[in-house]
C-alpha cells in the first residue's frame, strides 16, 4: 500500500490567462480530449501526405517520463514526434517551445496549450526556479518532454551545436533521454514557408542515454548536450 | 409569457428580487457617501454586488424560459462545479473515474429532462457500481478507496443530488417553487453574514470556520424559515402543503441544509489548505463557493415536497 495524497493542482487559483503560460499548467479531462483530437487530425494529415517511416520505435522507454531530443529545422519535427508516441506516453507528452512565438498572444497561447500541449520557454528570462519546476514535475508528474536542444529551428537544414539547457533537466536523474534524429522535415517545411507541403518522412529512434552520474553543474550540463548531441548525430544518415 | 406568470406569485417574487438588488446598491451608495465604511470595504461590496447583478438575472433567466434552461443550468453548474473539486482534491488526475462521473451527470440531467424518475433514481448505484469496477482493469489498487471514494462524493452533489433541482422542473408548476428554493439559499447566505456582523458573539465552528458565528447561523434560521414561510403559503394555498407546521418546516430544511452545505465546502478548502476553489466569481472565489449552499438543499427539498405534494410530476409513460 503506498499513501494516496490529496494533491491540488500545481496551477490551483491562477486566472485563466495567467495558467495558460504557467509551467505548471495541469492538464484535466478536457484538455487531454482537444489535444487527442488534434493529435487525432494531425496523425491522419502525416499518414496521408507524408507516410512517415518510424525505425527503432523499440528503444522507446516502457513508460514515463522520458526526455525525447531530435535536431530542429521545421514546424513539422514537433508534430512527427508527437504522432511517434502512443498510449500513456502520447498523453503524457509536452513540448517545450519558444515563449515568444508560441505564448506570444492570447490566441497563440490558446493553441499551444490545448493543441499541441506546449510548456513555454523564455529566451535569456527562464529563471532558476522555472528549470527547477520542470525538472521536478519531468520525475514527480511522469512527463515525457519533447526538446530541441539546438534552441530554435536551424534555417539551412544543418544541425547546430546543442545548448546545455537539455543538462539541467536530467543531469543527476535516472530519467532517459531517447534521441532522434528527423529526416524530410526541412524539406517538407522549412522556416520559410507558410505551409507545408507533402514528401516522405522519417525518424530514426536511438537507444536511450541516461545521465545519473553527471553532477547537475554547469560542467556537467555541457557534457550532458555533447553527448546528445553526439547521439543524435550518429543516427544521422 | 401568460404560462411563465401563471402564477401570480412568480411576478412578485422576480419584482422583490431586482427591488432588493437596487436597494443593496443604493444602502452601499448611500454608506460610502456619508464616510461610514473605508474604500476596501466599499470596494469589496460593490464587487460582491456587481456579482450578484450578474448572477440574479442569470438565475431567474433560466427558471422563467423553460425547464430545459433550467435543467441545461444543473448540468453547466455541475460539471464547473466537478471540474473546481477534482482540481482541488487531486481527483483531475483520475481521467476515467472524472469522465464518468461526467457521463453520470450527462444521464441523471437527461433523465430529468424527459421525466424519467425510475432512472433518475437508478443512476445513483449504478453511477457508484461503474465507478467502484471502471478503475479495476488498470490493477493499480494504492489509492482505489481514495479516487473511488472521491469521485462518488463527487457525482452525488454535483449529479445526483443538484439534478433534483432541474427534476422539480417536470412540475407544471415549478416556477415559482425552484425560484424560492434558489433565491431564499442565496439570501439565507447573506443573512448568516449579516446577522453574524451585527450581533457578534461567539464562534461557531472555529477551526472550520473561523468567521461563522452562532449568532449568524441562529439568525439566519430564524429570518430565512420566516421569509420561506410566508413566501410558501402563497405557493402552495389551497394545496396539500399550504400548513403552517409543513411550511416552517420546510423553511429550517431550506436553512440547515444551506449552511451544512457551506461548512461541508469549508471543511474540504481547510482539510485541503486552499482559500477558495477557483477564482472565477471576484469576491466570491469559484462557482462551487457560490454554489455549495444549494447542493445539499436541492434534494433535501425535493423530497419533502414530493412526499406530501407539494411538487408532483405527469407518469413518464
Amino acid at each position: 500500500m503506498s499513501d494516496w495524497q490529496l494533491r491540488p493542482a500545481r496551477d490551483l487559483g491562477q486566472a485563466p490567462n495567467a495558467r495558460l503560460k504557467s509551467l505548471a499548467r495541469e492538464r484535466g479531462l478536457g484538455s487531454v480530449l482537444l489535444r487527442e483530437a488534434w493529435r487525432g487530425l494531425v496523425g491522419t494529415y502525416l499518414t496521408l501526405a507524408h507516410r512517415p517511416v518510424i525505425e527503432g520505435r523499440e528503444n522507446l522507454p516502457a513508460k514515463p517520463p522520458y526526455v525525447l531530443i531530435a535536431n530542429h529545422s521545421s514546424h513539422m519535427d514537433t508534430l512527427l514526434l508527437g504522432h511517434v508516441l502512443q498510449g500513456a506516453a502520447a498523453r503524457e507528452a509536452h513540448a517545450l517551445a519558444a515563449g515568444e512565438v508560441f505564448f506570444g498572444s492570447d490566441k497563440a497561447a490558446i493553441f499551444a496549450a490545448y493543441a499541441i500541449n506546449a510548456l513555454p520557454v523564455w529566451r535569456k528570462q527562464t529563471k532558476g526556479s522555472d528549470l527547477a519546476l520542470m525538472r521536478a514535475r519531468l520525475a514527480e508528474d511522469g512527463l515525457v518532454y519533447i526538446l530541441f536542444p539546438e534552441g530554435t529551428r536551424a534555417r539551412d537544414g544543418v544541425m547546430a551545436p546543442f545548448k546545455p539547457g537539455i543538462g539541467t533537466l536530467v543531469a543527476g536523474t535516472g530519467i532517459p533521454v531517447v534521441p532522434c534524429a528527423l529526416e524530410g522535415c526541412h524539406a517538407a517545411w522549412p522556416a520559410d514557408a507558410t505551409w507545408p507541403r507533402p514528401g516522405r518522412l522519417r525518424v530514426r529512434i536511438g537507444a536511450p542515454l541516461r545521465f545519473d552520474e553527471v553532477a547537475n553543474q554547469p560542467r556537467g550540463w555541457v557534457t550532458v548536450a555533447q553527448r546528445c548531441e553526439d547521439a543524435v548525430r550518429a543516427l544521422m544518415p | 409569457m401568460s404560462t411563465v406568470f401563471a402564477q401570480p406569485v412568480t411576478g412578485w417574487i422576480v419584482g422583490a428580487t431586482l427591488g432588493v438588488l437596487a436597494a443593496a446598491s443604493l444602502i452601499i451608495l448611500a454608506l460610502a457617501r456619508s464616510g461610514r465604511i473605508g474604500p476596501a470595504l466599499t470596494k469589496e461590496l460593490w464587487q460582491r454586488t456587481g456579482v450578484w447583478a450578474v448572477l440574479l438575472p442569470i438565475m431567474l433567466g433560466v427558471v422563467l424560459v423553460a425547464p430545459a434552461t433550467l435543467i441545461a443550468f444543473t448540468t453547466i453548474v455541475g460539471i464547473l462545479c466537478l471540474r473546481e473539486f477534482d482540481r482541488a482534491t487531486g481527483l483531475f488526475r483520475e481521467r476515467l473515474m472524472v469522465a464518468i462521473v461526467v457521463c453520470g451527470i450527462l444521464a441523471v440531467n437527461y433523465a430529468a429532462l424527459i421525466n424519467w424518475y425510475g432512472f433518475f433514481v437508478a443512476l445513483w448505484p449504478l453511477t457508484v457500481s461503474l465507478l467502484a469496477v471502471a478503475s479495476l482493469p488498470l490493477d493499480r489498487p494504492a489509492g482505489y478507496i481514495q479516487r473511488v471514494g472521491l469521485a462518488v462524493f463527487g457525482f452525488m452533489l454535483f449529479g445526483s443530488g443538484l439534478a433534483h433541482l432541474g427534476f422539480m422542473a417536470n412540475d407544471p408548476a415549478y416556477r415559482p417553487i425552484v425560484l424560492l428554493l434558489m433565491l431564499t439559499v442565496a439570501f439565507n447566505d447573506v443573512a448568516a453574514f449579516t446577522c453574524g456582523k451585527l450581533i457578534g458573539g461567539p464562534k461557531l465552528l472555529p477551526a472550520t470556520s473561523p468567521n461563522k458565528t452562532i449568532s449568524g447561523a441562529v439568525g439566519a434560521m430564524l429570518v430565512t424559515t420566516t421569509l420561506v414561510a410566508l413566501v410558501g403559503k402563497a405557493i402552495f394555498a389551497g394545496g396539500p402543503m399550504d400548513h403552517w407546521g409543513k411550511l416552517i418546516v420546510l423553511g429550517l430544511l431550506v436553512s440547515v441544509a444551506g449552511q451544512c452545505g457551506d461548512l461541508m465546502l469549508s471543511s474540504i478548502k481547510r482539510d485541503l489548505g486552499i482559500k477558495d476553489m477557483g477564482a472565477v466569481l471576484p469576491g466570491h472565489g469559484g462557482v462551487l463557493d457560490r454554489a455549495n449552499s444549494l447542493l445539499l438543499v436541492a434534494p433535501a427539498a425535493f423530497h419533502f415536497l414530493y412526499y406530501f405534494g407539494g411538487i408532483d410530476f405527469p407518469p413518464f409513460r
